[in-house]
C-alpha cells in the first residue's frame, strides 16, 4: 500500500511544543581568560567600525501541517510537514540578502516517501523515535544544518559573520560569532555579574570561557537603547574556543565596534534593540520565501486527497 | 511581427495588483526602465492555442523599497543597515488587442518595448491610410493623426485647449497646417487647400511667410523625422485692421511694415450684404425685443441703399460716407414718427427703439474705421483669400469689432463654400479664443455660424481648428464635434472638468505640468491620448526671428496717396 497521508486539522501552531535548547546544567565557567576576576570591569566602548564584508546569518522555520502516515503494515505514525529557510545578509555599502535556501521536508519516523504538492515537493526525512518532540528537534537540527551550509557558502573572505543564536555546531566557521539575544541561564555571579549590570552602551565585559556540552569563549555587550533594567539591551556573543586569545580579544573588540550600529529601535521592532535590523530584515525575507502559509496548507490538503 | 519575444523583455506582468484587459502593472527587470509614454507589447496564449497580442502605453511608473515597513526605513536602507531591494513597476493602459479578445494579461508574462512595426500597431498607425504627422515623442519618434478624421471623411475639426502663453495653442495649430500643406498627405489637393487664420493676440502670425532664423539644426532634424522640410509658409496674404482716423486706411500693425493690406467693409457692402446683425452681439437672442428692429433695418438698407464708387451710399437722397452718419441716419428714421413704422416695423414701442439705438451708437466708435466710404479703390481692401494662407489680424480691435470681423468673414467663407457645393478643396479656419465667439451661454450670429460650421463643415469642406483657454466655457456642440482634441498646459481646476473626460486621470494630472511645445493629442481611433511634442516653428513668430523676405512685398504702401 502506498504511503497514505492525513493532514491534522488543528492549526500547526497549537500542536507543536516549543523546542528550546535543553536546560543547561553542569556549567563550567572560567572568568579569568582576559583578566583575573577581581579586575573585572566594563571594557571601554570601541570606535565605530565598518568592516568591508559583514555577514548576518539566520534561519526561519514553519510547521505547515501535522499529519498521520499509514502504509498498511506498520502502525499509524505521526509526521510533520515543515518549510524552513536560511539566508545571509551581506552588508557592504548597502545591505542585501545574499543567499536564501528554502527546504520543504516531511519529517516522520521510519522511511517516509517524498510528497509532491503543487506548492513543491516535500523531501522525506526519517526520524529515529516517534513523537512530536522528536519531529520538532529534527526540524530544528535540519534548519541548523541549512544555516551552516549557507554560512559556509558565504563566509569566505568575510571580516565578521554573525550567526543568530548560539554558535553550537558552527564553531569551525572562520571569523564567525554566535549572537544570543535571550538569557535563560545566568552563567556569571559576583563581580562579573555586577560588571554586566555596569555596562554602558557599546561596552562589553571581558571575555570568559564556559563549557556546557561544548566549550566556547563568550562576552556580553550592551547595545544602545532605553535602559529599563540591568540587562536591557545586553546580548551574549560566542566565539570558538579554538582561537588564540589575542584573536579572540580582537574579535570581541570588533563586535563592540560593529554591532551597536545595527541595533534596532523599539518603535520598529518589539525585540529592540537586540533584534538587529539586518537580521529582522532577513527574517522577513525568509518568511516571505517560505510562501503563503494558507496556500501551502491548501496544497498539502489537495495532495493528500 | 515576431511570433516569439525575440526582443529582450523589460519586465513581467505583476500579480500583486489586478491585471485587467484595460490596465495592468509590469514589474521591471533589473537594469531595465520604462518611462511615461513608452509603448509596450506582450502576448498571451489562450487555452485553445490562440495567441492574443496586447499593446499598451506606459502611463505611470513607480519605484519603491521592498522589505521596508516604515517611511524612515529608507535611512536605514541607505546606510546599509536594513536589507531591502528597490522595485520598479510601470502601469500600462492597453491600446489594442490583436485579435480582439479582451482578456487580461497573466501575471508573469514577459513584456517588451514595442518598436518599429509593432509600435505602429500599438498606436494604430498601421491602419491609418493617410497619416498626418502630428508631432514627436520625447525620443523623437514620429506620431501621426489619421487624416480621415480631419478632412471630413470620417470626422473633422480640431479643438485645442490650454492656458494662454504656456500652452502654445496657436503655434500647434499652425504646425498642423504646415504639416497638412507640406507632408504630402493631401496629395495633389494640397495646392488648392486653403487656410484662414485669425491673429488674435500680439503679432505672432504676421511672419508666417518668413523663415525662422533661430531654427537650429537639431530642429531641422526633427522636421526631417516627420518627413517635413522646414521652412516658411509659401503663399500667405496678410490683412490687418486699418488705423483709426486714417483717411488712407493704412494697416494698424507695429512690427511689419510691408506685405500686408488693411481690410474694411464699404458702406455699400455693409448694406447690400446685410452685415448689420454682426454689429450686435446678441442679435439672435429671442429674449431681446430690439432684435426685431435689426432685421427690419437690414431689409430696409438692402432695398434703399445705392452704392457709390468710393464705397459710400446714397439712401433716400442722402449721401453717406461714414458709419457714424449711417448710424445717425438710421436713428433719425427710427425715432421720427413719420418714418418709424417703415424702418422699425409696426407697433414697436419707443423703449425697444431706444434699446436698439443705444446699442447701435455703442458700436460706432469701435467699428467706424472698419465700415466706411470715401476711400479710393475700396475693392483693394476686401479680404480675398487668394493665397494658400490668409491671415486676418484682429488683435488691435475691441471685442465687439473682433466679433464683427470674424462673424462677417466666416459668414462669407461659409456662404462661398455652400454655393460652390463641393467639399474639396478644403478650407481650414484657425480661430483662437473660441469662448468669445461661441460662449456656452447665449446666442449670437457668429456663434450660430460656428455651430453650423462644426455640424455641417464636415460635409461642406470647412474644417475648424478652434482653440480656447477653457473648453468648459465654449459651446458644447463645437467641442463635441471636434474629432481631434488637443490639450496643452491646463489650469488644475480646469483639468478636472467634464470637458476633459477624454483624458485618463494621469493625463489630466500631466496636463497641469506640460511645457510649451508639448501637447496631449486625442484622436478617435486611439483609446488613449498621446503626449506629443512639436518642433520649434520653422517660420518666424516675431519680427526678431524673421529672416529677410523672399517674396515680393506688393502690399500697401503707407505713403501711397500722399505724394
Amino acid at each position: 500500500m502506498p504511503q497514505k497521508v492525513a493532514i491534522e486539522s488543528w492549526d500547526p501552531d497549537y500542536g507543536v511544543p516549543t523546542t528550546e535548547q535543553a536546560e543547561e546544567s553542569d556549567v563550567e565557567v572560567d572568568v579569568g581568560v582576559e583578566m583575573p576576576e577581581h579586575l573585572w570591569a566594563p571594557v571601554p566602548a570601541q570606535a565605530e567600525q565598518r568592516p568591508e564584508a559583514l555577514l548576518f546569518i539566520d534561519g526561519v522555520r514553519r510547521v505547515d501541517a501535522n499529519a498521520w502516515l499509514e502504509d498498511g503494515h506498520s502502525p499509524v505514525r505521526q509526521g510533520m510537514f515543515a518549510s524552513f529557510a536560511a539566508g545571509a545578509v551581506r552588508v557592504a555599502d548597502q545591505a542585501h540578502v545574499d543567499r536564501v535556501e528554502v527546504r520543504r521536508t516531511l519529517f516522520a519516523p521510519g522511511n517516509p516517501e517524498a510528497f509532491v504538492t503543487r506548492a513543491g515537493t516535500y523531501e522525506p526525512f526519517g526520524v529515529a523515535t516517534p513523537g512530536a518532540d522528536a519531529l520538532s528537534s529534527a526540524l530544528q537540527e535540519r534548519l541548523g544544518d541549512l544555516e551552516v551550509d549557507v554560512a559556509a557558502g558565504v563566509a569566505e573572505g568575510a571580516d565578521l559573520v554573525v550567526v543568530d543564536g548560539p554558535l553550537y555546531r558552527r564553531q569551525h566557521l572562520p571569523r564567525t560569532i554566535g549572537y544570543v539575544k535571550t538569557h535563560r541561564v545566568q552563567y556569571l555571579n559576583g563581580r562579573p555579574a555586577e560588571t554586566i549590570a555596569a555596562l554602558a552602551e557599546g561596552q562589553r565585559t571581558p571575555v570568559f570561557r564556559f563549557r556546557t556540552s561544548w566549550t566556547r569563549h563568550a562576552w556580553y555587550l550592551r547595545l544602545p537603547g532605553p535602559r529599563r533594567h540591568a540587562w536591557s539591551g545586553v546580548v551574549r556573543l560566542e566565539a570558538t574556543a579554538d582561537l588564540p586569545l589575542d584573536e579572540t580579544l580582537a574579535l570581541a573588540n570588533l563586535t563592540a565596534g560593529v554591532l551597536p550600529r545595527y541595533a534596532s529601535k523599539p518603535h520598529k521592532d518589539p525585540r529592540a534593540p537586540q533584534n538587529l535590523y539586518p537580521i529582522a530584515g532577513l527574517e522577513r525575507e525568509l518568511r516571505r520565501r517560505l510562501g503563503d502559509a494558507a496556500y501551502v496548507e491548501r496544497a498539502l490538503r489537495a495532495a493528500a486527497g | 511581427m515576431p511570433e516569439t519575444l525575440d526582443t529582450p523583455g523589460v519586465g513581467r506582468v505583476l500579480g500583486t495588483d489586478d491585471a485587467t484587459p484595460l490596465s495592468f502593472w509590469v514589474a521591471l527587470g533589473p537594469d531595465q526602465y520604462l518611462q511615461l509614454d513608452d509603448v509596450v507589447a506582450l502576448e498571451r496564449l489562450l487555452p485553445d492555442d490562440d495567441t492574443v497580442r496586447i499593446y499598451g502605453l506606459v502611463t505611470e511608473v513607480r519605484a519603491r523599497h521592498e522589505g521596508a515597513r516604515f517611511d524612515s526605513d529608507v535611512f536605514l536602507i541607505e546606510d546599509g543597515i536594513l536589507p531591502a531591494e528597490v522595485s520598479q513597476a510601470a502601469q500600462i493602459l492597453a491600446t489594442r488587442f490583436e485579435p480582439e479578445i479582451f482578456v487580461p494579461p497573466l501575471p508573469g508574462q514577459l513584456v517588451y518595448k514595442a518598436e518599429g512595426d509593432e509600435r505602429d500597431m500599438a498606436l494604430y498607425f498601421d491602419v491609418m491610410e493617410k497619416r498626418l504627422p502630428a508631432g514627436l515623442t520625447r525620443d523623437d519618434e514620429p506620431l501621426y493623426a489619421n487624416l480621415e478624421f480631419l478632412d471630413g471623411s470620417r470626422g473633422a475639426h480640431v479643438n485645442i485647449s490650454g492656458i494662454s502663453g504656456v500652452a502654445t495653442k496657436t503655434t500647434y495649430a499652425t504646425f498642423l497646417l504646415y504639416s497638412l500643406f507640406r507632408s504630402g498627405v493631401l496629395g495633389g489637393e494640397a495646392i488648392n487647400t486653403k487656410a484662414l487664420i485669425y491673429n488674435v493676440k500680439g503679432e505672432d502670425l504676421l511672419f508666417l511667410d518668413r523663415d525662422n532664423r533661430d531654427l537650429e539644426d537639431e530642429d531641422r532634424e526633427r522636421y526631417g523625422r516627420l518627413g517635413l522640410t522646414p521652412g516658411a509658409f509659401d503663399s500667405v496674404d496678410f490683412y490687418a485692421s486699418p488705423r483709426r482716423e486714417d483717411p488712407i486706411a493704412a494697416p494698424d500693425v507695429a512690427t511689419r511694415q510691408t506685405g500686408l493690406t488693411s481690410y474694411f467693409w464699404t458702406l455699400s457692402e455693409f448694406c447690400a450684404e446685410g452685415l448689420l446683425p454682426f454689429v450686435f452681439a446678441d442679435a439672435e437672442d429671442d429674449r431681446q425685443q430690439y432684435t426685431i428692429i435689426i432685421h427690419n433695418v437690414v431689409a430696409k438698407l438692402r432695398d434703399a441703399a445705392e452704392g457709390r464708387p468710393d464705397g459710400g451710399i446714397v439712401i433716400e437722397g442722402e449721401t453717406i460716407t461714414d458709419f457714424e452718419s449711417l448710424a445717425r441716419m438710421i436713428a433719425d428714421r427710427l425715432q421720427d414718427d413719420l418714418t418709424s413704422a417703415d424702418w422699425a416695423g409696426r407697433a414697436i414701442g419707443q423703449g425697444t427703439v431706444n434699446a436698439f439705438v443705444r446699442r447701435l451708437f455703442g458700436a460706432v466708435p469701435h467699428l467706424k474705421h472698419l465700415i466706411r466710404g470715401n476711400v479710393p479703390n475700396p475693392d483693394k481692401h476686401r479680404i480675398q483669400r487668394q493665397a494658400q494662407v490668409t491671415v486676418v489680424d484682429i488683435h488691435n480691435l475691441n471685442d465687439r469689432a473682433k466679433r464683427f470681423v470674424v462673424g462677417v468673414t466666416l459668414r462669407r467663407a461659409f456662404d462661398e463654400k455652400e454655393r460652390a457645393g463641393q467639399q474639396r478643396p478644403l478650407l481650414f479656419v484657425v480661430l483662437d479664443e473660441l469662448n468669445k465667439y461661441a460662449p456656452r451661454e447665449g446666442s449670437s450670429p457668429i456663434k450660430e455660424i460656428l455651430v453650423d460650421m462644426s455640424e455641417r463643415g464636415r460635409s461642406l469642406g470647412i474644417i475648424l481648428i478652434g482653440a480656447q483657454q477653457t473648453a468648459s466655457e465654449v459651446e458644447r456642440r463645437i467641442v463635441a464635434n471636434s474629432s481631434l482634441r488637443v490639450v496643452g498646459r491646463l489650469d488644475a481646476a480646469e483639468a478636472g472638468r467634464d470637458e476633459y473626460g477624454f483624458l485618463p486621470a494621469v493625463h489630466r494630472q500631466r496636463s497641469t505640468i506640460l511645457k510649451p511645445g508639448t501637447m496631449i493629442l486625442s484622436q478617435p481611433e486611439l483609446p488613449i491620448p498621446l503626449v506629443t511634442q512639436f518642433p520649434f516653428p520653422a517660420w518666424a513668430t516675431r519680427a526678431s526671428e524673421a529672416a529677410p523676405g523672399k517674396g515680393n512685398d506688393d502690399g500697401d504702401d503707407p505713403f501711397r496717396g500722399l505724394g
